[in-house]
């Protein structure tokens, strides 16, 4: 692989040996998360920090902030398409990588969550099709699919404008099914009033786009700084409009939920909200709302700040995490939520862990380290994608 | 004739057998019937639909059903299938309201065995099925261990094999095969004893009386009988899933 090209002198002396230090430290990432899913597989689940209060985790955390990043890319690039626009036609190749990868990521990313992942086969073989879990299974393959050509498409050497036109018309409807699907994953279940809701789908949806979005910036601005390539100028300020109205969409949504559930004042809505307003996800919740989402907001929404690279990219890791703390702050509080809140609880699972009502969840080192292995995998895919695709092209297109 | 009455009745002897005089005839046909078929399945219909009342009067919150259940089904440490909830100020302190009345009653809780089940519904792999007789059961060879059966429960009464189990002495030879790692676990209503027309072990072992079990397609079961002359509520019957075990709350508040 070529990579070292030596057109521009600002950005680093000896790009190869640091793309070699950003190689290594990815694949020490990867080993961390083969070692600890591997200790996982041979011990049972029974080394996460689960239980049978709260059955599902860090994992599944993971799998839903992977599916929301991938809209950004496929979206951003089949909607400009059926506009007309041409604005984001200079990210199209690094967009759809990075959704592919991120879509790749969430099917990963359920693995571990399966108590017996050598069987997964057998939602494939015989799935029974009312669950959602088996429509998500479909959905992601189509998706995942729906990347790869469209990879394909914009890695010919003549551009085929019409196919990725059509490809489009495919793209938008799937992407808005995967997002919602995947709400709908919890937004069925009577037994979490928390999730039971019909705002689950396009609140998927809005944070799917601002996270994604922000991400295809974030990974825009770290290749133009270590390759040659240089996307237009414009393009941070132009992204940046765009996610003003993402995350406002994104706020109003979670706002009309919690201020519908608020207002019921019924005890089976209250619950939840009371643990993210002051009880123990006050925390994350308050961060979520001011770092995760005011403060990137003020900086994409005012001109004169959107217009400073440097400060949008900022502001776009921090929509990023917001996005996270947001699925942390979705699963807790259903999980934690029992419907009969009676004295001694749930049985935990394990010899000497006793009873809970609302048992904390803390993710251990393994479920950490697991995570850890798939983002550092993601990430040398993303590398692998935009070096390969991305910045060579770059080389002979190169402006003045 | 046996001096035990009540352990030749636990045996299976018919009370004929045991009656030589016209009083103790009279005084076992006035027991009722479940007490004189004790431990046994009391009427079964061509097509039975096995279902459970609880009668929370009856309920003395002493747990025997939930501890009989573990030796019975093989139940590693650490999980419970059946457990008694305490409804008064924790587990074992009853709650004072404004008059200073005490109150504490009980809350036997296991799989609720719904007609609608919503555990069913999301399972991808169909291992959680409802069978023809109307138990919701889990076949352990298709659970893939995925945990939405969990999420969908409304009673919390599903448990899952985090790691290999662990047993106390004397409580690992259950009359069913223990369940592998990384599968989803719970009540089957001792579907093993009812091949042999015997209750579920939680109803036998009730010292209270607290439970009946029955065929509710058979007219003339007791579980029939009891439902249509004292009703019986469903838990959290708002949520739709249409539980086969019915509870019968206290009828008078107990003085403490």
């Amino acid at each position: 692989m070529s990579l070292a090209t030596p057109t521009s002198t600002s950005t680093s002396a000896r790009p190869g040996a640091r793309l070699l230090a950003w190689y290594a430290l990815l694949g020490a990432g990867v080993l961390v998360g083969i070692a600890s899913f591997a200790y996982q597989w041979q011990t049972g689940l029974t080394v996460t920090g689960l239980t049978n209060a709260a059955t599902w985790g860090l994992y599944i955390v993971v799998f839903m902030f992977l599916v929301g990043i991938s809209a950004g890319g496929l979206i951003v690039v089949a909607g400009s398409e059926l506009v007309d626009s041409h604005r984001f036609e200079p990210l199209s190749r690094l967009a759809v990588i990075v959704s592919g990868t991120a879509v790749l990521g969430a099917a990963i990313s359920i693995i571990p969550d399966l108590g017996r992942p050598q069987r997964a086969w057998a939602m494939m073989v015989s799935p029974q099709l009312m669950s959602p879990l088996v429509w998500d299974m479909a959905v992601i393959s189509v998706y995942l699919t729906i990347a790869a050509i469209d990879l394909w498409i914009l890695t010919r050497p003549t551009p085929m404008p019409r196919t990725l036109r059509r490809m489009a018309i495919v793209t938008l409807p799937v992407a808005v099914l995967v997002h919602s699907v995947t709400a709908w994953i919890f937004g069925f279940l009577v037994a979490r009033p928390f999730w039971n809701t019909a705002i689950l789908a396009p609140l998927f949806i809005s944070s799917a786009l601002v996270s994604g979005t922000a991400l295809v910036l974030v990974v825009t601005y770290v290749t133009a700084r270590t390759t040659a390539w240089r996307p237009p100028s414009t393009i941070y300020a132009d992204l940046a409009r765009l996610l003003v109205w993402f995350v406002a969409v994104d706020l109003f949504l979670l706002a009309t939920e919690l201020i519908t559930a608020y207002t019921s004042q019924t005890a089976y809505h209250l619950a939840p909200l009371e643990m993210l307003f002051t009880g123990r996800l006050a925390p994350l919740f308050w961060s979520q709302l001011v770092l995760g989402v005011a403060v990137p907001l003020v900086v994409y929404a005012t001109p004169a700040l959107r217009r400073r690279t440097p400060l949008v990219v900022a502001a776009a890791v921090l929509s990023i995490l917001g996005v996270f703390a947001k699925r942390v702050n979705i699963l807790m509080p259903g999980m934690y939520d029992l419907q009969i809140a009676l004295d001694p609880g749930i049985p935990l699972g394990r010899a000497g862990q006793g009873f809970g009502i609302d048992t904390l969840y803390v993710p251990t080192v393994v479920e950490y380290g697991v995570m850890l292995g798939l983002f550092a995998f993601l990430a040398m895919l993303i590398t692998l994608g935009v070096r390969r695709w991305v910045a060579p092209a770059a080389a002979t297109t190169e402006r003045p | 004739m046996p001096d035990d009455v009540l352990g030749a009745l636990l045996a299976g002897a018919e009370p004929d057998e045991l009656a030589t005089d016209t009083h103790r005839r009279s005084a076992i046909e006035a027991l009722p019937p479940a007490s004189r078929d004790w431990g046994r399945i009391d009427a079964r219909s061509e097509e039975p639909r096995w279902g459970m009342l609880v009668d929370a009067e009856r309920c003395i919150g002493c747990w025997s059903c939930a501890v009989i259940c573990r030796s019975e089904n093989d139940v590693p440490v650490g999980m419970w299938w059946n457990r008694i909830l305490t409804d008064g100020d924790g587990l074992d302190t009853p709650s004072v309201d404004e008059h200073g009345q005490l109150s504490m009653e009980w809350l036997p809780l296991a799989c609720q065995h719904c007609d609608d089940a919503p555990c069913e519904k999301v399972c991808p792999t169909a291992a959680t099925f409802t069978d023809e007789e109307g138990i919701v059961g889990v076949d352990p060879d298709r659970c893939i261990g995925c945990r939405y059966c969990m999420a969908a429960c409304p009673y919390g009464v599903r448990v899952f094999n985090w790691g290999p189990g662990e047993h106390a002495p004397g409580v690992d030879e259950g009359m069913v095969a223990p369940r592998p790692v990384g599968t989803v676990e719970k009540c089957t209503l001792c579907v093993h004893r009812l091949a042999e027309d015997q209750v579920p072990s939680c109803v036998v072992s009730c010292p209270a009386q607290a439970r009946i079990f029955g065929d509710l397609n058979a007219e003339d079961s007791r579980i029939t009988q009891l439902l249509r002359d004292r009703g019986g509520e469903q838990l959290l019957g708002s949520k739709g899933t249409e539980p086969k075990v019915r509870y019968l709350p206290p009828r008078r508040r107990r003085s403490l």
